[in-house]
């Protein structure tokens, strides 16, 4: 029960200035979540405060991989290789 | 609501700053006032965070509120930022102004921002400290901004109707979630109105950042200024959008046309009605150093032999007093050492109350010890140390290393030595290769 950085990190902190639980760390790879400390906040009902700040898309995963702010979800800005994806 | 509150009549309420004491916060600050060219000042950026999206920011680069877009600066530690200051201030005694404007939002990074702050007017208690911030998160840190002493505040507000809003800001983060559309726009202006109001209140000087956006809120100008002089608000700054596409913001790639410079001076103009202009902003990159107009080359700064040879002053946990064999937890004091390029220098040991009882994990809710009194440390030897102090103590500048542990304390010093002098070339080739890639934008807004 963890949720995971990926590549698309940019390293902007602002997941680690929100996490209640100080499990976002920097290490030397980029930043990760340190899974013992990550109970994926569920006693907040607005969910994971990572996942709510982080201004990248596909940055932050859950346990199966799945983005939590997915392609075109927060920037807006249209999707080409998105579209193909769903039309496929 | 806010709105409903600002048609009570209220007037403008300018008279709470004494005249004088205003005229010398202005008098010395190059962006509040054009007599102050002469003074110089320096943008640290410290703050990479941000709580809300703009669709004129591209988050891989720096905050384009305050800054030119383009460039990514070079993060600092509020320990490394006080030195910087310290640098530029041997070099450019002029430097009478120490900003934070991000490369986010320095409130959205409130321990960075407040420590940097604090480390600064240790350094220079004359020096004026400012900061630049979307607002969101004014109110909640205001009377930790009073208490080290910021005095200019800037804020960039662009519309104070959330219909307009919602085209500029995408998502906000507040309480807890990101809202979206017309509700994010509205928690962001009220915050806004709420931290402008009570900052004026208390005595500081505020200069409001307006982007003007063609189509999107230059129609909304003159109400806008209308609203930020009643409010008392110092100064005002509209500045041209840019949206060059190469940046990769959502304007850039949507097309967003930028202002010419007649529809800028036709807002200055209206807006001049109500609102103090200010036509000599220069939007400076967040880690912009110097005079406005002719900024310092950083890079060549750093490369020049600093008066105070550069320096690292070191805390060991040492149970032997011969090895790094201590747990950062069991440590009731630390050795401590200087050292320079040249030399080793110890220390009076500094006494410290125990951090806990260094149990593997060292849990949050026993870390009530105040690590603040470590900072005036650049870095620190331990055997181990658990997470939580060792990213608090990295928070505050301070840089932890427990590679030495179970090694001989004067070994591990002249190896940090040494490492020190090779870092001292190497960050010149690194600060040389940055500025090659520096080409931000270079655009001037008057
Ligand atoms: S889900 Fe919550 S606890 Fe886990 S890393 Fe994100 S903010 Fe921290
Ligand atoms: S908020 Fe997102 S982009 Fe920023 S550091 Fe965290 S994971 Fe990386
Ligand atoms: S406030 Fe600054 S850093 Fe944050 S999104 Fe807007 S322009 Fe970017």
């Amino acid at each position: 029960m963890a949720l995971s950085i990926t590549q698309a990190c940019i390293g902007c902190f602002a997941c680690k200035e929100v996490c209640p639980k100080n499990a976002v760390t920097v290490a030397e790879q980029g930043f990760m979540i340190v899974e013992h400390r990550c109970d994926e906040c569920r006693s907040n009902t607005n969910g994971p405060q990572c996942g709510q700040i982080c201004p990248v898309e596909t940055a932050i995963t859950d346990n199966q991989g799945r983005a939590l702010n997915p392609p075109g979800s927060l920037s807006g800005i249209p999707q080409k290789s998105h579209v193909i994806a769903m039309t496929k | 609501m806010k709105l409903d509150k600002m048609t009570d009549g209220k007037q403008p309420d300018s008279s709470q700053l004494k005249a004088d004491t205003q005229a010398a916060l202005v008098a010395t600050h190059p962006c509040f006032s054009k007599e102050g060219h002469q003074y110089a000042r320096i943008h640290l950026p410290v703050a990479p965070a941000c709580n809300i999206q703009c669709n004129y920011c591209n988050r891989k680069f720096d905050c384009s509120n305050e800054t030119r877009p383009g460039v990514v600066s070079k993060l600092l530690s509020p320990a490394m930022a006080a030195r910087r200051f310290v640098k530029v201030k041997q070099h450019v005694p002029e430097t009478k102004v120490v900003g934070i404007a991000g490369p986010g939002d320095p409130l959205a990074n409130p321990k960075a921002t407040i420590a940097s702050l604090k480390a600064i007017a240790a350094a220079d208690p004359d020096v004026h400290l400012c900061i630049s911030t979307n607002g969101l998160a004014l109110i909640e840190h205001l009377d930790k901004l009073l208490e080290v002493g910021v005095k200019h505040l800037t804020i960039t507000i662009n519309c104070i109707d959330a219909e307009i809003g919602k085209n500029i800001y995408p998502w906000v983060y507040f309480n807890q979630q990101r809202l979206r559309g017309r509700a994010a726009a509205q928690a962001l202006i009220d915050q806004q109105l709420l931290g402008l109001e009570a900052a004026i209140n208390a005595g500081m000087l505020v200069k409001v950042n307006t982007v003007l956006i063609p189509g999107i809120n230059d129609h909304h100008i003159e109400s806008l200024a209308i609203e930020l002089g009643r409010y008392g608000a110092f100064i005002h700054n509209i500045m041209p959008l840019i949206s060059d596409p190469a940046h990769g913001t959502y304007f850039g790639l949507m097309g967003q046309r930028e202002p010419s410079s007649e529809m800028l001076g036709a807002a200055r103009e209206k807006a001049g009605q109500s609102m103090q202009q200010m036509t000599h902003c220069q939007q400076c990159r967040a880690d912009a150093v110097g005079k406005l107009g002719q900024d310092i080359d950083i890079n060549s700064l750093e490369n020049v032999e600093p008066a105070l040879p550069p320096h690292i002053r070191v805390a060991v946990a040492s149970k032997s007093n011969l090895l790094v064999d201590q747990h950062f937890g069991y440590a009731t004091e630390f050795q401590h050492y200087l050292i320079t390029e040249n030399s080793i220098q110890a220390e009076a040991n500094f006494s410290w109350q125990q951090y806990c009882g260094g149990d593997e994990q060292c849990n949050d809710d026993k870390a009530n010890r105040d690590l603040n009194q470590l900072a005036h440390f650049d870095l620190l030897l331990c055997s181990r140390i658990g997470l939580a102090p060792r990213q608090e103590l990295e928070d505050l500048g301070l840089q932890v290393d427990t590679h030495y542990a179970l090694r001989d304390i004067s070994d591990a010093l002249r190896q940090i030595q040494q490492q020190m002098q090779s870092e001292q070339s190497n960050q010149h080739h690194l600060l040389v290769a940055n500025a090659a890639n520096a080409g931000c934008g270079g655009k001037e807004c008057s």
